[in-house]
């Protein structure tokens, strides 16, 4: 037995949990991030692990982290430079988009500049059918003269983008292959590799993304795991990834696409661990931190994936946690325009300078100065000692607002709190009203540095009845990150009609999915247990423009059971869409095999119950609803299993402040959980 | 008595949340693609009045912020709990504006009395009439364009009028899109409903009724400030379509917009006469008729982004459409393609503010090309399929802020493709080639925004394919303060046979096996004078090919040797260029405007618009394509361009019908 470490690296602290895999005992702990730097953050926390906790880093048996890497060079477009090579007279997929402006009622809105720029963009002679048929043969001098071409323009990295690669993929290979050999050492990404899906856009602006990373990527993994082999820490590493799974960091520099929002996806995974603990099967997942707030939608423990989910400004096509940005978090900046309007966002403080109350230079003034002001966070030292928070300097920036809302400070604070919650309600209605769920029969379980804060409010502006505080919010993406299962995505595009007809090429193709999936996780990741194997299919009925990811069974695979197929297409669509159609014709137009290589779960034991009531560590002046009043503070330390308490109060700890509005009552469950409960009037 | 700003903050929160939860519900349980492709949806919430306060913002048609339904609201009298009403009839009230579009509208009711009303439409794909698709050009009488329902009740409390559902899907190409569409539409009516429910148990029904009001009040304080910003004056704006009918003269649309203080008025009594093809926009002469304002919410968006989008901000403007023109048209006139008059009359509106607030609005958008749609047999299963394969649009215009946007933008920014490889596997044709048109955007310090094209190839016999709002092979967007217009749209069969056939405006083709089509649309106008802009910027466009390498010579003066901008020889092809004499005036027009214009000259339209409005309506098309031939003939001497021909012509014209010449010394009384 040994200890598990998971990390998560955000844009502030880097996060920290340990496992004692023979007690079930976790330790978190957070340090400052090093982005000049990477990576010498987590050798600095396995320091400090030991420091702290007498853990030697030869103890450490699996090590898994979240690296902000690749999502940091989209944003900030310092990718490598990259030349795109497309079918000729096909030049423009990356200009041309779909079109569609994010702002369509203003006349200025515009896309992102293309990570590779038109200039960049190469064409060569070749063309293959919808049918996969090769119309027009790739010829070795077309394949030259682009090489040339991108070498005069300084590629420092190539993705080849080819019409209808996602059926056949032999031009891209073969182009891939000659580059090889005429120009070794340089990067070459096919899109058929990256993400083999129809449509053109999609494929392409994946592969771009994987390809102006990769090289970054590669580099900052190789130079982690020397890093961690100085330190001493044995175990391979570990990379969480997009769809809430691991690989093995070998395995990301060339994968590296796959890992490029696992920070909030490993968040996810983190909260559909404690919704599975605390026993509630229908769960809304609400991440805020300093400047994001993100919702996912968990059901039994499992979260709902999706794809287009957006890397800066650009979309990326592979199987991700589907997590929807609801807010800018608790650095939002609250003002009072010129029509006395009080707004909240969607400007923000960031990090840098960060809130007025974080003393570091900020003085206009944020939600969580609002929440300063109001004089409900402030009472102990957030993120372990490394913010403090000066209520003087929050009270200061929201009185900016008071006077032109002719409110006092504090009620102007209250106004910014509502006003922001109002919003946030706004985006989750959205959510719900996208994927038909009712959000009030959702528990909200909130975490990340500000979650806490904001998530009594936002439940009783949903009518919803609960809601969940792990028992270490700050570090759930890093918790997530320790559980997560080794998994990865294998996709096959398909486009037919299911019937009889196209039974035998459904039954090869998930036969080639299943190959490929346990070769994976056996070989690439050694994973020694008994994989599963997790067969779905987009489908669609026929006309529609556009599919639904559909679960399967592999024995009707195997057995040809075309109506059970056919039945579970129908009970899909009939749930998310409220119709179905059992007489028209279904296709299928992409193949999926999801592999899974169970991580073992850890079991937390049960705290012993405690007797009576917990008891405050003081009493604090608060304003809430309108009116100031002493509340009772709780360190969250205190609060032990079986404990009731009664709303309004004040819940501290090393990195969250729980603030609980009157209309709650709070349980504390076995596992050290909050559970805070709704009182059926206060709706 | 208004309520506190905080709450009013919050309130409007959660009427967006409502509105957006109907769109979402609507677009989630929507039956058709062409609803799901093309979003032309909307939905929303109005005051009991009629007047929208909500609408959503990411999905749907932008065109119905502020949409009045309180005509059609006022025709069904006695309003119960579980009621839900339709209309697409164009001339019931102006709320429908042609008949593909049902709207529907619910009311809300709280202890006894209607407090909003849930609104919405949709785009049929097909209403029945003439055509498949109900949509033509040709169509000379709105009877042609499908089934009309006046404002009913489909549902009564709650139970479905079977008779009135049964008329409307027997008589549609499509009944199960209809109504699975139409199940759709009250779903999220219903969502609507649950909304505001949840809204006035929040608030309170009286904060929600001051509320709303107050949202309304504040979309109007807002707009009249940013109106107020503007420098009084008038403004004209006058451009065309290219034909009033297949093979027609052009169709003017003119507005003068005044801006008085804080308030606006947009006279639009210099545009056309009602036509004799499905152009005509219905509005009923409203003022604030939802389809004369669009380009007005546009610009108003722009110039200040935090703008409510409610029917508060229309308030403080005012339009005038006489009857019998080509903006509100008389029954039984032709709307079906209104759409592309509508997308024309959101430049001129631009035009217009552009001329009042030169450094803050773009010039010309692209315009002219097609929603295309092919119509074939599949020579595999015999198959005859029908599909709409891409919108083929354009990007916005230049501007003081910087290059217009490529490939889409400005009014063109709400349409998605579809992936060449998605239309390959679908249908059976070969798209050969898309993507930006190079060179088509307007030179200017900052460029405007490039076309985009399509070629594609058909392989079976009694192929049809339509391209809905074919315009701008004549006249082109047009270029601001120095800059240039881009360049026209183009409709080619057999392009890259040594037989090309110029389609010109031509919207519905037959085509052989083995037929090739390009389309592309016209490019966007550009801002500013070409040869201020820096040369390293025009070099990057050539080397993206986004500029021609003669172009950058002639246009912007950037002389480029070997891959590099030659310093000297840029110096001196600039001053030569700014020597040599240059057009003056705000706006820059494509030569075959300018040479059109030395016929029909400002004034002689004035002359024109002016008698024609002095005929009967069903005469003054007529009289008009008249006037057009006598014109076309007169000798050039003849001609002074100060209306006196054209008097001299509508005189001679109105003696040739004894008929008409009565008619007319009577409205001259």
């Amino acid at each position: 037995m040994g200890y598990r470490v998971g990390v998560d690296i955000g844009g502030t602290f880097a996060d920290f949990c340990v496992l004692d895999e023979a007690s079930g005992a976790l330790s978190t702990l957070k340090v400052l991030t090093t982005p000049g730097e990477p990576g010498r953050e987590v050798v600095a926390g396995i320091g400090e692990i030991e420091k702290r906790f007498g853990i030697a880093p030869g103890a450490i048996g699996y090590f898994t982290h979240g690296t902000t890497v690749g999502i940091n060079a989209v944003i900030q477009r310092k990718g490598v430079r990259l030349c795109l090579i497309t079918t000729e007279r096909f030049v423009d997929v990356l200009e041309v988009a779909r079109l569609k402006m994010p702002d369509p009622y203003h006349l200025f809105s515009s896309r992102p500049q293309p990570l590779v720029t038109r200039d960049r963009v190469i064409p060569v002679r070749e063309r293959i059918l919808a049918d996969g048929s090769i119309d027009l043969p790739i010829e070795e001098a077309s394949a030259r003269e682009a090489l040339e071409k991108a070498r005069a323009l300084g590629a420092e990295g190539i993705v080849i983008s080819l019409l209808h690669s996602y059926r056949n993929a032999a031009h891209e290979r073969q182009i891939k292959a000659w580059f090889a050999e005429w120009a070794p050492g340089l990067p070459v990404f096919c899109s058929s590799d990256v993400w083999p899906i129809i449509r053109e856009y999609e494929r392409t602006s994946t592969a771009v993304i994987h390809g102006y990373v990769q090289p970054l990527v590669a580099k900052y993994l190789a130079s982690l795991q020397a890093s961690l082999k100085r330190a001493g820490v044995g175990a391979e590493a570990m990379v969480t990834k997009s769809n809430g799974g691991v690989m093995s960091a070998e395995l990301g520099k060339v994968a590296c696409v796959q890992m490029l929002l696992s920070g909030t996806a490993a968040g996810v995974i983190g909260a559909g661990f404690v919704a599975r603990q605390a026993g509630c099967d229908h769960v809304m997942s609400l991440d805020i931190g300093g400047t994001s707030a993100d919702m996912a939608i968990i059901v039994d423990g499992s979260p709902s994936y999706g794809t287009g989910e957006t890397v800066g400004e650009f979309p990326i096509f592979i199987p991700t946690v589907s997590v929807t940005s609801i807010g800018e978090g608790g650095g939002s900046i609250a003002r009072v325009d010129g029509y006395g309007r009080l707004i909240v966002g969607p400007e923000s403080a960031g990090s840098v300078p960060g809130p007025a109350c974080y003393g570091r230079g900020g003085t206009r003034p944020t939600v969580t100065d609002a929440f300063a002001a109001c004089g409900l966070i402030g009472h102990g030292a957030l993120g372990y000692g490394a913010v403090t928070v000066d209520v003087g300097k929050a009270r200061t920036a929201v009185a900016t607002l008071a006077e032109p809302l002719g409110r006092t400070v504090e009620a102007a604070a209250e106004g910014v709190i509502r006003v922001a919650i109002s919003g946030m309600f706004k985006e989750v209605s959205k959510l719900a009203s996208r994927q038909g769920v009712d959000p009030r029969d959702f528990t909200l379980l909130a975490f990340g540095g500000a979650g806490p804060m904001v998530g009594c409010w936002l439940a009783r502006e949903l009518g919803m009845r609960q809601v969940l505080i792990p028992t270490a919010p700050g570090v759930l993406s890093a918790l997530g990150g320790l559980i997560a299962d080794i998994k990865n995505d294998f996709i096959e595009t398909s486009y037919a009609v299911l019937e009889p007809a196209s039974l035998p090429e459904l039954r090869a193709a998930y036969e080639r999915l299943a190959a490929r999936a346990t070769k994976w996780v056996a070989e690439e990741q050694k994973f020694d247990g008994t994989p599963t194997l997790l067969p779905s299919a987009d489908m669609r009925y026929r006309g529609q423009s556009f599919e639904i990811e559909v679960p399967l069974q592999l024995d009707w695979i195997r057995e040809g059971d075309i109506a059970r197929i056919a039945a579970a297409f129908h009970a899909e669509h009939e749930r998310l869409y409220g119709h179905s159609d059992t007489k028209a014709p279904v296709q299928t137009i992409s193949l999926r095999m999801v592999v899974v290589g169970a991580a073992p779960q850890p079991e937390f034991p049960a705290q012993p119950r405690a007797d009576g009531d917990p008891v405050p560590a003081g009493r604090i002046t608060a304003y809430l609803d309108g009116a100031a009043g002493e509340v009772p503070l709780y360190r969250r330390t205190d609060l032990r299993h079986g404990h009731r308490f009664a709303s309004p109060c004040v819940i501290v700890q090393e990195d969250t402040t729980t603030c609980v509005p009157a209309g709650f009552s709070g349980t504390v469950d076995a596992y050290g959980n909050l559970l805070l409960t709704l009182d059926r009037e206060a709706v | 008595m208004q309520i506190d700003p905080v709450t009013l903050q919050i309130l409007h929160n959660h009427a967006q949340a409502a509105a957006d939860s109907m769109a979402y519900t609507l677009f989630r349980t929507a039956h058709s693609t062409f609803v799901k492709e093309t979003e032309d949806f909307t939905s929303g919430l109005t005051t009991p009045d009629g007047m929208t306060f909500a609408s959503p913002r990411e999905l749907g048609a932008t065109w119905f912020i502020g949409l009045d339904y309180g005509n059609a609201i006022r025709m069904i009298k006695d309003y119960r709990p579980g009621d839900v009403c339709i209309t697409n009839d164009p001339y019931s009230g102006y709320v429908c504006t042609h008949p593909p579009d049902l709207h529907m509208w619910k009311p809300i009711f709280w202890e006894g009395e209607i407090v909003a009303f849930a609104v919405g439409h949709i785009h049929n794909t097909d209403i029945g009439g003439a055509v498949p698709a109900s949509l033509s050009r040709a169509l000379t009488e709105v009877h042609q364009e499908g089934i009309r329902i006046p404002p009913a009740k489909i549902i009564r409390e709650g139970v479905m009028d079977e008779t009135l559902l049964q008329v409307m899907l027997t008589n549609v190409r499509m009944p199960e899109q209809n109504w699975g569409d139409l199940k759709a539409q009250i779903a999220s009516m219903t969502t609507g409903e649950r909304k505001v429910h949840e809204m006035i148990r929040k608030f309170g029904v009286e904060t929600f009724r001051q509320g709303v009001k107050d949202l309304l009040d504040l979309g109007e304080r807002q707009a009249r400030a940013l109106i107020a910003s503007i420098p009084d004056g008038d403004y004209f704006f006058a451009d065309y379509l290219d034909e009033d009918a297949p093979g027609g003269v052009p169709v003017r649309l003119a507005l003068n917009l005044q801006i008085r203080g804080d308030e606006a008025i947009l006279d639009f009594s210099g545009s056309d006469p009602q036509l004799q093809s499905s152009l005509n926009v219905p509005t009923g002469g409203a003022e604030r008729h939802i389809l004369l304002m669009v380009g007005y919410n546009y610009c108003l968006y722009t110039l200040d982004p935090t703008m409510p989008l409610n029917g508060g901000i229309t308030r403080p403007a005012r339009c005038i459409v006489p009857e019998g023109t080509i903006l509100n048209p008389k029954f039984p006139a032709a709307v079906g393609m209104r759409s592309m008059t509508c997308t024309r009359l959101q430049g001129v509106i631009m035009g217009a503010f552009q001329n009042a607030l030169p450094d803050r609005l773009p010039a010309g958008p692209s315009g002219g090309g097609a929603i295309m749609n092919v119509k074939t047999t599949d020579n595999r299963t015999g198959r005859l399929l029908m599909a709409s394969i891409d919108p083929v649009v354009g990007g916005a215009g230049g501007s003081a802020l910087g290059d217009g946007t490529d490939g889409s933008g400005a009014n063109n920014s709400f349409l998605k493709n579809t992936p060449v490889e998605i239309n390959e596997v679908e249908v059976p044709i070969r798209i050969l080639s898309y993507g930006l048109v190079p060179d088509s955007g307007g030179p200017g310090l900052h460029r405007g925004g490039l076309a985009t094209f399509l070629e594609f190839r058909v392989a079976s016999p009694n192929t049809v394919v339509t391209a809905r709002n074919r315009d701008r092979t004549r006249f082109c967007s047009w270029g601001a303060d120095g800059g240039k217009p881009g360049n026209n749209s183009s409709f080619t069969r057999n392009f890259d046979r040594n037989d090309p056939v110029d389609l010109a405006n031509t919207d519905v083709v037959n085509l052989d096996p083995g037929d090739s089509m390009r389309i592309t649309a016209g490019g966007a106008g550009g801002w500013g004078d070409p040869t201020e802009r820096d040369p390293a910027k025009v070099l990057f466009d050539v080397q993206q090919g986004k500029v021609f390498l003669e172009s950058a010579e002639r246009e912007y003066g950037v002389v480029i040797r070997d891959g590099a901008v030659d310093a000297e020889a840029t110096a001196a092809r600039r001053a030569a260029m700014r020597a040599a004499p240059r057009p003056t005036g705000r706006f820059q027009y494509n030569a075959a405007r300018v040479e059109y214009e030395k016929l029909w000259t400002a004034a002689n339209y004035d002359a024109l618009t002016g008698l024609l409005q002095r005929l009967p309506v069903h005469w003054r098309y007529f009289v008009k394509r008249r006037v057009f031939e006598r014109i076309d003939r007169m000798p050039a001497a003849e001609r002074r361009g100060d209306g006196s021909e054209v008097r001299r012509a509508f005189h001679v014209v109105v003696g040739e019908f004894p008929e008409l010449a009565p008619l007319f010394a009577e409205a001259a009384d």
